[in-house]
């Protein structure tokens, strides 16, 4: 706790000692009567001096919010001995806004306690921390204040809005455990595949029993097992490129949100790597903690300025299972994200790449020569995307304001065509 | 602006105690009404010390100017001049924009009345005593330095 003088009475005190000498000096008995209102201010405000002793408790309504929630905040404020002016802040990040008024002045009575109600909007994700409050107990003419910071941090998590995908990327190969995915190989399932001869083993409730009758010969049924399949969500947080609030790795976070939560509801497995200057991973694996697990990774993300060569040698091998999908979402800024995404694809990985466009975000500077730089930079990003094309990795550009199934639409029309070579 | 219309009468009252010094109060108390400006318009808190004692100075030169009778207006105008240095700095805490409940504005102007009658209370007091017949002598001048100090000592060690 602080305690802060107005310097008002320093004021008062100056001049009502010279009003008082001034007096006593030249004998004038109403210069000591000009004084004497600022003797008994600066007497009074000495007099009125008292700490406060605030006590506060800052309770949040929930932990976790989505992004568009209100979310209320209480602070409960008492005191033993009352303060007749208490100014209290709940500090608030940039992406939660107030709708009420912060900060606010209040009367507090001895033994009273009294209770604010604050009503966030959340208007963007991420992880945050509400409290402690910045509490100002003043006297009722401001000339002592207590300045302090009470209460407890409370967590606060708000999850990106998830977008509604009506269709998802087929990885080329499925996983060996049951799930929604038609798997191309034959086996048990349920979606009918071919007719083959009977083989010993096979099972008699297998026999096409019409087919073998046409034939004269024992014919089963051969059906393309449900399997799910492994996906993992690639996210470049080596460069954020933004503007008036929106940014490529704003964007990223948003799509991984959304197809983590689709890919997760029919039952796949999720991993998630962030490859930047800090590197961070999640194994796949399925469920609805995974989705807790990745969002709230997710919610951690940030760019950290790092120039030390990174490639995928440093990710431990069983963040990239074989067979799995690898959606790489990269605005395509940094070389090393570029060159890691190449050595997936030389490794045989089944990688698709979403060019989370940096272009809405920066305008080309004026004069000429800032043109002709802005024309370069374009072109060697479009440089780049051919580099991939050749390498059989379809890239797609998405741009902010598009949706994201137009995207995903696209590669999949992409690779209904284009197979990748096995080597 | 209620600051500015006190200060504004507490000059004209200063000019028009003693006409042959009116330019001279009408100077200071014109430099002092520009500082009060800046410190309500700037926001220069440090400027309002020096914008009362102008004032102050202007009045101390009437008086003395004027001859041996007591100016009876003196509390008056004292209370307006802290009045003055108090609604100047009610504006100045405004610039916050601290949304604050009912209770505590009127809280607020219910002290800084209660303070301001006080003041004129103990300033007609002053006039009164010093007109009451106790004598006069070294004495008394002795017990009135004394106050004055303990009263600063007083105001200074809070």
């Amino acid at each position: 706790m602080t305690r802060l003088d107005s310097p008002r009475l320093a004021t008062y005190a100056g001049l009502a000692a010279v009003g008082l000498l001034a007096g006593l000096a030249v004998g004038r008995i109403e210069l000591v009567a000009l004084a004497a209102p600022f003797a008994l201010a600066a007497v009074a405000g000495r007099a009125l001096a008292r700490n406060p002793q605030i006590e506060a408790t800052v309770t949040v309504e929930r932990e976790r919010a989505l992004e568009g929630d209100e979310v209320r905040v209480t602070v409960d404020l008492s005191s033993p001995t009352g303060a007749d002016r208490v100014e209290v802040l709940l500090p608030l990040p940039e992406e939660l806004r107030s709708l009420g008024s912060n900060p606010r002045a209040v009367m507090l009575r001895a033994e009273t306690p009294r209770t604010l109600d604050y009503t966030l909007l959340c208007e963007r994700w991420g992880a945050f921390v509400l409290g402690p409050v910045f509490v100002r107990a003043a006297d009722r003419l401001g000339f002592h204040s207590w300045e302090m910071r009470i209460g407890h941090a409370q967590p606060l998590r708000v999850y990106p809005s998830v977008e509604t995908l009506r269709a998802l990327l087929e990885p080329l190969d499925t996983q060996v455990f049951v799930g929604n995915q038609l798997s191309r190989s034959r086996g048990d399932g349920i979606e009918f595949a071919d007719i083959r001869e009977w083989e010993p083993g096979d099972r008699v409730r297998s026999i096409n029993w019409r087919a073998s009758a046409r034939r004269g010969e024992l014919l089963v049924n051969e059906q393309h097992p449900e399997r799910n399949t492994d996906v993992v969500l690639f996210l470049d947080t080596f460069a954020d490129v933004h503007a008036d609030g929106r940014g490529t790795l704003d964007l990223t976070v948003r799509a991984a949100a959304s197809v983590a939560h689709r890919y997760l509801q029919r039952k796949d497995r999720v991993g998630v790597v962030s490859f930047g200057g800090y590197l961070s991973w999640l194994l796949p694996n399925s469920g609805t903690r995974q989705l807790y697990r990745i969002v709230d990774s997710l919610l951690q993300m940030g760019v950290v300025l790092s120039f030390a060569a990174k490639g995928i040698d440093v990710l431990p091998p069983r963040t990239l299972p074989p067979k799995a999908l690898v959606l790489a979402l990269s605005p395509l800024l940094d070389a090393r994200s570029a060159a890691a995404l190449l050595d997936l694809r030389a490794r045989g990985f089944d990688l698709v790449v979403v060019e989370v466009s940096p272009v809405p975000f920066v305008r080309p500077g004026p004069g000429e020569l800032a043109r002709l730089s802005y024309r370069l930079w374009r072109l060697s990003r479009e440089a780049l995307r051919a580099r991939y094309e050749q390498a059989g990795v379809p890239v797609v550009e998405w741009t902010d304001g598009e949706a994201l199934n137009v995207v995903l639409e696209e590669v999949t029309a992409f690779r209904r065509y284009a197979r990748p070579v096995r080597a | 602006m209620s600051a500015a219309v006190l200060y504004a009468a507490v000059v004209s009252y200063v000019a028009t105690r003693q006409p042959s010094i009116a330019i001279v109060a009408a100077l200071l108390g014109g430099v002092g009404a520009l500082m009060l400006l800046f410190v309500l318009v700037r926001e220069v808190d440090e400027l309002l010390p020096w914008s009362l004692a102008l004032v102050g100075i202007a009045y101390a030169i009437a008086i003395l100017a004027h001859g041996s009778g007591v100016d009876e207006g003196a509390p008056l105008v004292g209370v307006a001049l802290l009045l003055c240095a108090e609604l100047a700095t009610w504006s100045l805490d405004e610039r916050w924009a601290i949304a604050a409940e009912r209770a505590v504005v009127v809280a607020r102007a219910t002290a800084l009345a209660v303070l301001a009658l006080a003041g004129l209370g103990v300033g007609v007091l002053v006039l009164a005593l010093a007109a009451a017949p106790v004598g006069g002598g070294l004495a008394w001048t002795v017990l009135g330095a004394a106050a004055a100090v303990l009263v600063v000592a007083i105001a200074a060690r809070g």
